[in-house]
Parts: C-alpha cells; structure tokens; sequence
C-alpha cells in the first residue's frame, strides 16, 4: 500500500475508494440482509415434526420437507422425531450389540409372597403427541424408565414368585406397560408405550442352585415312577404266563383223568361181557392168570408143615427185616 | 454517503437498545419481571411482552414437567419392618410469582421437595403393614402421599403431580435372611417332590406284586376246580361201569390188586392151600 502511494499519488485512488464504498456498503447490508433471512429455511426429515413458534409462542406443526419460518428472534423452530422407536432398559443395559451387563440392585424386586426375584424388562415407547411432549416434559427417559420400574415392581409384589417364574411373564408386562401408559396419560406428555417385554426372569443367583435342584428332584420323581412302571410291566405279563400255564396243567391234568377213566371202565366192561357170557371160566381164568402172574415170577417156597415157617424166615433173610 | 451512514449507526443502535425494551416467553417457560428486587410483571403465556430496558430484570423458569429423583430412604413399617425405599416425584412450577417469592431457585425448590416426601413417605408407610406397602394397598398409599406432598408444596408456587416408589427393597441384612428362607424351602419342595416320587413307585410296585399275586391265585382256584370236575367225572365214569356188576368188580379190582400188591413177594406156601394140594396129588 505504501509503495503504492508513492508511485500514483494521493488523489486519485481516493476518488476511488468513495465510489467503492458507495457500491459495497449497500451490497453488504442487502446481503447481510438476505443472509438474515435465509437462517429461516429448515429441514423435517420424514420421520420427524417440526412445530413452529413465534415469540416463543407455539404456532403450527409441520410435516417433513424444506419449510420456511421468520428468522429469529422472530420465529423459532423445534424439531421432535416422531417415528423413532425408543428404548429403555430396566435391570441391565446394553454395553454394545450383544454385550449386556447386569444391574442386580434394579433387576431384584420383591414378590407378593416375600420372595426376591431377579427380572429385567425393555420398555419401547415412541411420540405420539409432538406437541404434548416437548412443551409439557423436560425429560423423556428417566420419566419412563422410572415409571416403568415402578410399575413393574408393583405387578411383580402383586404375584407369587413361582407365578413371576411361570405362567404370568406376560401378564405382569402387559399390565405394566398399560399401567406406565395410564400414569403417562394423566400427565398428558405425548408418549406411547408401545410395550413392556420381560428379558431375564430367575431367582436370584444366590438361591438360583436350590430352584435348580427342585427341577432336578421332578425328574427323579419320574425316573422313579418310571422305573416301578417298568417293573410292573415286566412282572404281571410274568404272572399271567404263570397262570397260564397252571391252568394248562390242571386242564391236562382234569382231562387225563377223564380219559384214564374212559379207558378203564371200557376195560371192565368188555371183560364184564365176557365174564356174563361164561361166569365161571371166565372167573377161574382171571383168577388163575392172577395168580400165574403173582407166584410165576416169585420166590416160592412150599412147606408140609405151617409150623417149620419160622425156620425159612432166617434163611431167606428179611433183609433188616425181623432181626430179633 | 452522509445518509448511508446515519442508517447503518440507527440500524445498529436499534438492534443494541431495542432488545432491551421486550423480551419474549417460551412455549415452555413462565417468567417474573424484577424491578430493584420487586415483582412487577409475572407472563406465564408464552409471547412477545415489553419490559423497562436496563432497570427490569426477566427471570425465566421451566414451565414442564420434571423429575426429581429422591434419594433412598429408611422406613419402618406398622409391623417393625424395615425398608429401603427409593422414590421420585414429578412436579413442575405453576406460580412462578409464588415461586420466586419463596423459593428463588429451583434448588432450593428440590431441598424442599426432598424434606416434604421424605416426611410424606415415612409418616404414611410408618402407618402401614409391609404387605400393604408392598402389594395390597401400594397405589392409594401414593396416592395419599402424592396428595400430602401437594397439599404441602402448593404455597411455594410449585405443584407435585406424583410421588412414586421407584423401587422398595429390603435392607441387604434382611435380604440374606429372605434368600435362605427360599432355599430351605425349595429344598422342602425338592426333597417333597422325591418323597412323592418314591411313594407312587412303591404303590404302583404294590399294586404290580398284588395283581400279580392274585392272578396267579385265580390260576390256581381255577385249576383247583378244574382238576376236581376232572376227578369228578372220573369217578362217575368209574361208578357207571362197575355198578353194572359190583361183585364181579370187586373180585377183578381185587385181582388188579393182589397183582400190584403182591408181585415180586416171597411166598411160602403151604401144602394144606386147595392150590398146591391140587398140584401135589396131581388132580
């Protein structure tokens, strides 16, 4: 600047300078102006709201595209998203995908009957009312996460603990959830519980071992009810082949007893017939073959005199017999 | 150029100084105008007011609702039970004139707030049994607190919408207790159950060695009867035939018997019997 001086002088830049002033001064103020302006066009993303205040006053809600509102301090704008599905996480939180890590001091609660139980619920809840919600609460997540645990814990002591184990999971999340949705009405902030989910539900660690062995002692008492069955099964089949086979005898038994019968008195009856047609040799005959049969393969010793009989008795020896 | 200036000196002087003269109130907010200390506006609508430059001072409070976390506390219930009991309430300023005018900051607000639940809560819960604060009756005894609370903070321009129990937990001595009184009891249950178990087995064993028992035993009457139908018509059989002629089966049945009786004895016999005297004198 100085050697420029130097070499034109003074006077006729500052012509210059006067007449550049004049030009870029309004221009600046125009742009100034314009860049003022400007600051009121905003963005709604599709899932979002936006509501429009002037002088802080709420004035309109707007849907999802480019807008324009008067630049502050005149207008003001507050963007809420709408679709989002939110998350809160009661007796555990997330680390990162996957990774969770317990809070046992949330997650332990008292059940109806002076147990402890050990649960962890997911509440989901989104933005129902734009409005409502960013004009009527400060703050979203301690609010519903709070409520959440609240109600949770309430539905929990109203149970057993074998009925939080069991059957009610659903009903004690159902109920919470609408119970959160109730007192979340009455305080109209704009936010809908989309639902309550039970994650973890067990006894505490601390007793968990003993809960463990009752499911344990379940299957022993059905390995025991199966092993009498087996039993069972094996010893009156037995039995019925016993019995069968007792009737079977006595059956044979009963009938070669008839047979045997059937056959003898046959027998008799032929030799009866004979016996009517010729009385007396037939008599004599049986007698005579009788004694044949008796004396002709004996012993025999024939004496004179009955009274010698002592003397053969030693003799042919009574083995054992009279010994005296 | 003279002209041009002036408006860029007005423009700029107007943009200092005029903001001085209004201020505006937030969809979410309420404000109190101060002057030397004194109240002289309260706007709790929201939009564009004026105010006296440089001599009013605007305070501005939060108009939504908060929450306000309670630290946990100690009780003793009616039935000389202790609790841990953690609670929050929500509340939200209503009269910001009242507010300011006793309270000033929302800190000292929450000092408050702490005292008067804290008090709600130990006197409400000291009148109650355990299982009435834990389950029966857990909803009206908030209720009763919430309304207590209320009743109580209304003065300073703040109002309580609800004191609840974020969590109500035994103290961590009493707890042990609770946890070995569910293992001895699942332990009754287990060893229940197994004593179950072996108690149908001995009956369905029972009940097997009996119906065992008895089928063989219905296999032996059944036999029994059998065997002396079998007997029976034997004997009948028998009877027939012989009582056709009694005297000649009795001498036959004798011969049978003499047969069977007698055979491989040693006779002796004598000379005097009819036979060997027949024999003898060669008859």
């Amino acid at each position: 600047m100085d050697n420029n001086d130097d070499l034109f002088g003074d006077i006729e830049p500052k012509k210059d300078y006067t007449k550049l002033i004049k030009i870029i001064v309004p221009v600046i103020i125009i742009a100034v102006i314009a860049i003022y302006f400007l600051t009121g066009f905003y963005r709604v993303e599709p899932a979002e709201v936006g509501l429009v205040k002037r002088f802080g006053e709420y004035q309109k809600q707007v849907g999802p595209g480019l807008h324009y509102h008067l630049p502050y301090p005149i207008e003001s704008i507050v963007i809420v998203n709408v679709s989002e599905l939110r998350k809160k996480e009661i007796g555990f939180q997330t680390i990162s995908p996957g990774r969770y890590s317990s809070r046992e001091n949330e997650a332990l609660m008292l059940t109806g009957d002076g147990n402890i139980v050990y649960a962890e619920a997911v509440v989901q809840y989104f933005i129902s009312d734009a409005e409502k919600f960013a004009f009527n609460l400060k703050s979203d997540e301690d609010v519903v996460k709070n409520y959440t645990a609240s109600a949770l814990r309430e539905e929990v002591a109203a149970v057993t603990v074998d009925e939080v184990l069991t059957v009610s999971r659903n009903v004690i999340a159902q109920r919470t959830a609408k119970r959160v949705q109730q007192e979340l009405d009455e305080l109209g902030v704009g936010i809908q519980i989309k639902n309550v989910y039970l994650q973890e539900v067990s006894p505490p660690q601390q007793v968990i071992a003993a809960f463990d062995d009752v499911n344990s002692a379940k299957q022993d008492r059905e390995q025991l009810i199966y092993k009498a069955e087996e039993y069972k099964n094996e010893i009156i089949p037995k039995a019925e082949g016993r019995s069968n086979e007792i009737l079977n005898e006595a059956e044979a038994y009963a009938r070669s007893k008839v047979l045997k019968a059937q056959g003898e008195s046959s027998r008799f009856t032929s030799i009866l017939k004979e016996y009517i047609n010729a009385p007396r040799v037939t008599k004599t005959r049986l007698y005579l073959e009788t004694v044949d049969k008796v004396l002709g393969e004996s012993e025999k010793i024939i004496t004179t005199n009955s009274e010698d009989l002592l003397k053969f008795f030693d003799i042919t020896g009574y083995k054992g017999g009279g010994s005296q | 150029m003279k002209l041009l200036v002036t408006m860029v000196v007005i423009i700029v002087l107007a943009l200092i100084i005029l903001p001085g003269f209004f201020y505006f109130v937030d969809e979410v907010e309420q404000a109190v105008v101060l002057r030397f200390g004194d109240i002289v506006q309260v706007s709790i609508e929201p939009g564009l007011y004026t105010k006296a430059p440089f001599i009013d001072n605007v305070v501005k409070f939060d108009e939504r609702i908060q929450m306000y976390d309670i630290s946990a506390e100690r009780i003793y219930t009616q039935d000389k039970k202790t609790l841990i009991v953690d609670t929050f309430a929500l509340w939200r300023i209503v009269d910001p004139e009242a507010f300011v005018k006793t309270m000033r900051t929302v800190n000292n607000a929450l000092t408050r707030i702490d005292d008067v639940v804290y008090s709600a809560v130990r006197d409400t819960f000291g009148e109650r049994s355990f299982d009435e604060i834990i389950s029966k009756q857990r909803i009206e005894t908030l209720e009763f607190v919430t309304e207590q609370s209320r009743k109580e903070m209304q003065q300073f321009g703040l109002e309580i919408l609800a004191v609840r129990v974020k969590k109500a937990d035994l103290p961590e001595e009493n707890k042990n207790a609770v946890f070995s009184r569910m293992e001895s009891e699942r332990n009754q249950e287990a060893a229940k159950i197994r004593a179950e178990g072996e108690k149908e087995a001995a009956i369905i064993r029972a009940e097997a060695d009996k119906k065992s028992t008895l089928i063989v035993a219905e296999a032996n009457r059944k036999s029994e009867i059998l065997k002396g139908t079998g007997d029976a018509s034997a004997l009948t059989i028998y009877a027939e035939a012989y009582t056709e002629d009694e005297d000649f089966y009795e001498f036959w049945k004798s011969l049978s018997v003499y047969e069977s009786t007698l055979k491989d004895s040693k006779f002796v016999l004598d000379s005097r019997m009819d036979f060997i005297k027949g024999f003898l004198a060669g008859e």
